[in-house]
């Protein structure tokens, strides 16, 4: 069964159709909405200099155009927070995977996208590529692939107590990831590689996907949309085949999977190393927007915050991991814009910024579980359905 | 023969040569590839096109034939809507059978009294339900002589020999192509237009049922004319879902479908239908009032439980749709702030709420069988739904009148449709004359020799044509009332009135030469049940709950309502709420759920007279049958309340 609502006169003939991503037209018209907004009207300046360069423009009145028009997107520093959104779905999507459909509580994702990221990083660094890779600009995109691989073995490995403990201790062992992998491997020996001491230095240029120099925001923003996407698709996929359903099962109640022929460990792990591998992903990404890296990017409040993440936007729904970090880091920047002129009376505030962010994040959550239990992205769904049911309530 | 209509559509005339299987031929020739039905199975339509419909009727009807079928022979269907249903009916039709269907929900009594007196040889039967019906039969109806099942599920352990899968049937059939083919093709040129296509058993109201017999060319006549009126289109959607026994399920699927050729829908399930015609969205529906009740009771339930901002939009709305159509039932014109409102209701209402009882596609929404109330009718021309009232028996193949589009008047049944001719005898009775005018009662010359006198259908019914030349059909002749102050009225208007509560589910009114009208009620458990639960009143059983003092002020409010515009002498002086629904299985309501009169007059005589005597409680002490044959003892006191007026 279809699970979108359709509208009458709208059926399906077999399950290729039944199964569609975008079923009816109104969706359609959604989505091409939404891509609209997202490729075109958010980064419209972007696109008004590339217009105003490829066509050689050196007028007074267009550059003027071209600047109103801006107006309506994102500035750089708008830009900069999508990105740090996209950051966000990324690593909460794989939080998600494994809390949220496998049932797996996890508190150390962050050390899988520190593994991501160290990875990718020393490839780009470190490994002796052969000259037409650098050239052809593949070094990197290789890189990101064997970092998904990487940080999923590492997932997979502190994800192996899970066959034998649940819950709580599972989060300790996950916990265990995080100060292994990233206060004592990553500090204390992988930073050491090179002479560097504690950060790893990315310079202009490195990051390259073929021809495609990642050297801006924009560009960043793109190659985090185009990632999202890939990611949503590839998850919402994998939730609605065999291994999808055999995590479900997991995680409404082990027992009765392995019951019915599921190998619980066999899956469970698999769901750490999908976790893992998009944990990897996230990480070697998050590079391609900074100047260096260093193990305090990757502390474990991270982890924690993804999981605050998907409390908030709602556990067992992608749509959940999205407005989970849309909320979390535009409600966060919206207070920093907030908090700024106040600082003039409050100098405090300022200063203790961090603190404010934290008793924020805590807050947010208590709120969430007191008031909206199942997450914003229930209450999206009660939206959709107070329209789809108009003009009654069932 | 060609002619156009004003449409421009170009119209074959029938020949007398032509036949329903020589047209099923023709046409699976032309779509080839094109859906001819759906059916949903797992959650799917899974389509079956008009080369696959041909291929599964062609081994049946062969097969049918290797089994010993001879022309003129009965053939009979039981069971749910399907596409087999269907197949096999047409099997039956293409080689020279005579077909007869029962519904799905008959006693064993009416089966067997059908199979006999049809001399029924092959009997079709959907699964394991319908075969052991007709096994605990077959030794009292010598002529059955193979009961055929396709729906294998429990079927495995049943070895009579008079039995036989569909499977089988058509493997047969494919054995005899071999060794003979050509046959199935001869076998349809070789039928005639006045051939007996399907013998049709009538609900009656009255009497054991009457087998009306259907030539080919009554059917393919009756369907076309009805297309001249409103046209379909071959890309269109319907949904079959009512069954097949009744004429005007016959009338959509086989008259207008096949001539249309538009693609007709199986439900998955009877318990399923009501949101699979949501699903497919049907441009054409074809339903007894009941249905048309239903979904009103329904939105009129949901109303009540809606927010109040949805409330108000919805009332908004409703006013306008009102408005609007009363002036278009009054053929005023409609000013362009209304047309502009009723847009805006149409855009934030109306449009969502279609598409929630699944009108948003329908073109023509029909309804015949029964009479319907007005306000029934006003709701939907209200909601923008372009519903028609059809005046029709099984004797005429379907339908002899219809409303026109635009000229709507809702206690009406329209005008007649081309090729028919309708006249009132000086009795008030209700005439017909048509090519679709049935050919007789299969073994009953006496009834025959009744209904048909020279050339013209006596209806038994009562009515007289307006100043319009609409039909209005007042009544059956002999459930006319004749009240206090002499005047003559019908029960059924008031009934249908009644029933537009939605707690009222089943009405039945008295008074016929007596002092004052009363009314016998059946409440709707499932909306009274939830009133009674957000009004904290304790219930076990229909019957208690039938009873409670609140229910009785409840149902006494709306019959107030109901009473209003009506003349003193027709106004419902006392009520009482039966401790049961009717029920088809009890005889009190025929197949197609219209009331017995005669027969729950004599059952519920104490009732009578305790609504005519002095007495404010009656005392009912009986048995009741379930469906399954298991009996229950009822004891308990009927309240019987006086309107307020």
């Amino acid at each position: 069964m279809s699970t979108t609502f359709l509208p009458c006169g709208d059926y399906h003939q077999g399950y290729a159709e039944d199964h569609a991503w975008f079923q009816t037209k109104f969706i359609k018209g959604k989505m091409i909405a939404l891509f609209l907004v997202l490729f075109v009207f958010i980064p419209i300046s972007y696109w008004g200099s590339i217009f105003q360069s490829a066509f050689n423009i050196d007028n007074y009145w267009f550059s003027l155009i071209i600047r109103y028009i801006s107006v309506f997107g994102a500035d750089e520093y708008w830009i900069s927070v999508f990105n740090m959104v996209g950051y966000t779905i990324l690593g909460a999507l794989g939080v998600q995977l494994l809390i949220g459909y496998c049932g797996q509580l996890t508190l150390g994702h962050g050390a899988f996208i520190a593994v991501g990221a160290y990875t990718s990083t020393l490839l780009i660094l470190e490994f002796p590529w052969p000259e037409f890779m650098i050239t052809l600009g593949l070094a990197y995109p290789v890189s990101i692939f064997i970092a998904g691989i990487m940080a999923g073995l590492f997932s997979v490995l502190f994800g192996l107590p899970s066959a034998r403990v649940k819950g709580f201790y599972l989060i300790l062992t996950t916990m265990a990831a995080q100060f292994i992998l990233v206060d004592f491997v990553i500090t204390q020996y992988v930073s050491q590689i090179g002479g560097r001491g504690q950060a790893f230095s990315l310079p202009p240029g490195t990051i390259k996907i073929g021809p495609w120099l990642i050297d801006n925001n924009y560009k960043v923003y793109f190659f985090m949309l185009i990632l999202v996407i890939l990611s949503c698709i590839i998850i919402s996929n994998l939730v609605r085949t065999r291994v999808g359903r055999a995590w479900v099962a997991i995680r409404d109640n082990d027992i009765s999977a392995e019951v019915m022929g599921i190998n619980v460990i066999k899956y469970k792990l698999l769901a750490f190393f999908v976790a893992g591998f998009i944990g990897g992903i996230t990480g070697s990404f998050w590079i391609s927007n900074l100047a260096a890296i260093s193990p305090e990017h990757f502390p474990w409040f991270l982890s924690l915050w993804l999981v605050g993440v998907i409390l908030i936007g709602g556990v067992g729904s992608i749509h959940g991991a999205i407005f989970g970090s849309l909320f979390m880091v535009v409600i966060m920047e919206l207070l920093q814009l907030a908090v700024i002129p106040l600082a003039d009376t409050y100098p405090k505030l300022l200063m203790d910024f961090l603190f404010i962010k934290e008793a924020t994040f805590g807050l947010a959550i208590c709120g969430f579980l007191i008031f909206e239990p199942n997450g914003m992205a229930y209450r999206w769904w009660q939206i959709k359905n107070y329209f789809n049911l108009w003009p009654f309530s069932y | 023969m060609r002619q156009e209509d004003k449409k421009g559509a170009l119209i074959t005339e029938i020949s007398d040569d032509q036949t329903i299987p020589k047209l099923f031929l023709e046409k699976a020739g032309v779509y080839g590839d094109r859906v001819s039905m759906r059916e949903k199975e797992f959650g799917v339509w899974r389509p079956i096109t008009w080369q696959k419909y041909l291929e599964n009727v062609k081994y049946i009807s062969l097969g049918l034939i290797s089994l010993g079928l001879k022309p003129g022979d009965k053939v009979s269907m039981i069971g749910d809507n399907r596409p087999e249903g269907l197949w096999a009916e047409m099997a039956a039709l293409c080689a020279g059978g005579v077909g007869v269907w029962l519904f799905q929900d008959c006693l064993i009594e009416e089966v067997k009294y059908i199979l006999d007196h049809s001399d029924t040889k092959f009997l079709f039967g959907e699964g394991q339900e319908e075969v052991d019906k007709a096994l605990s039969i077959i030794d009292e109806c010598p002529k059955l002589e193979k009961i055929i099942w396709d729906d294998p599920k429990g079927m495995r352990n049943y070895h009579q020999d008079c039995l036989i899968s569909l499977k089988k049937v058509q493997q047969l059939g494919r054995e005899l192509e071999k060794n003979n083919p050509g046959l199935f093709e001869e076998n349809i040129v070789a039928a005639k237009g006045s051939d007996v296509a399907l013998l049709f058993y009538t609900s009656g109201t009255t009497s054991l049922p009457k087998g009306a017999l259907l030539s080919h060319n009554n059917m393919l006549t009756m369907g076309q004319h009805l297309m001249t009126v409103d046209p379909c289109k071959e890309t269109d959607d319907y949904v079959s879902y009512l069954p097949f026994a009744w004429i005007g399920e016959q009338m959509m699927s086989i008259s207008c479908g096949l001539q249309i050729g538009y693609t007709l829908n199986f439900p998955e399930s009877p318990e399923t239908a009501k949101e699979n015609i949501r699903e497919i969205g049907p441009h054409v529906m074809f339903a007894p009032p009941r249905m048309y009740e239903e979904m009103t009771r329904s939105v009129q339930v949901k109303y009540l439980d809606a927010t109040w901002i949805k409330r108000k939009f919805y009332e908004l709305a409703t006013k306008i749709g009102y408005h609007v159509a009363n002036l278009k039932f009054d053929k005023k014109p409609v000013p362009f702030y209304w047309n502009f409102l009723e847009w805006l209701a149409l855009i934030t209402v109306q449009k969502k709420l279609k598409d929630h009882l699944g009108l948003s596609r329908v073109r023509n929404a029909y309804t015949g069988g029964a009479a319907m109330g007005p306000d029934h009718f006003r709701f939907f021309h209200a909601l923008g739904v372009n519903l028609k009232q059809i005046y029709g028996q099984t004797e005429v193949a379907g339908i002899s009148v219809v409303h026109r589009s635009g000229d709507i008047k809702f206690d009406t049944v329209g005008h007649p449709i081309p090729g028919t001719e309708i006249k009132i005898t000086e009795d008030g009775e209700i005439i017909t004359r048509s090519s679709s005018v049935f050919l007789g009662y299969y073994k009953n010359p006496e009834a025959t020799a009744e209904a048909l006198q020279d050339g013209w259908l006596y209806s038994d019914d009562k009515g007289f044509i307006d100043d319009d030349g609409h039909l209005v059909v007042f009544d059956r002749t002999k459930d006319v009332f004749t009240l206090r102050d002499g005047r003559p009225f019908s029960p059924q208007y008031l009934e249908t009135r009644l029933k537009f509560s939605p707690y009222v589910k089943d009405a039945w009114v008295v008074g016929d030469n007596l002092d004052y009208v009363t009314a016998i009620l059946c409440i709707d458990y499932s909306v009274v049940g939830k009133w009674a639960d957000e009004n904290k009143l304790n219930y076990t059983s229909y019957t208690e709950l039938s009873q409670k003092p609140e229910v009785y002020d409840l149902v006494g409010k709306q019959i107030q309502t109901a009473n209003q515009d009506l003349p003193d002498t027709a106004q419902v002086a006392k009520f009482v709420n039966l401790y049961k629904e009717f029920d088809a299985d009890d005889d009190e309501l025929t197949r197609t759920r219209k009331l017995r009169r005669a027969f729950v007059e004599k059952r519920y005589k104490e009732i009578l007279d305790a609504l005519y005597s002095d007495v404010d409680s009656v005392h009912i002490d009986t048995t009741i049958k379930y469906e399954d044959g298991r009996e229950a003892h009822i004891k308990t006191d009927l309240h019987i309340q006086k309107v307020k007026s």
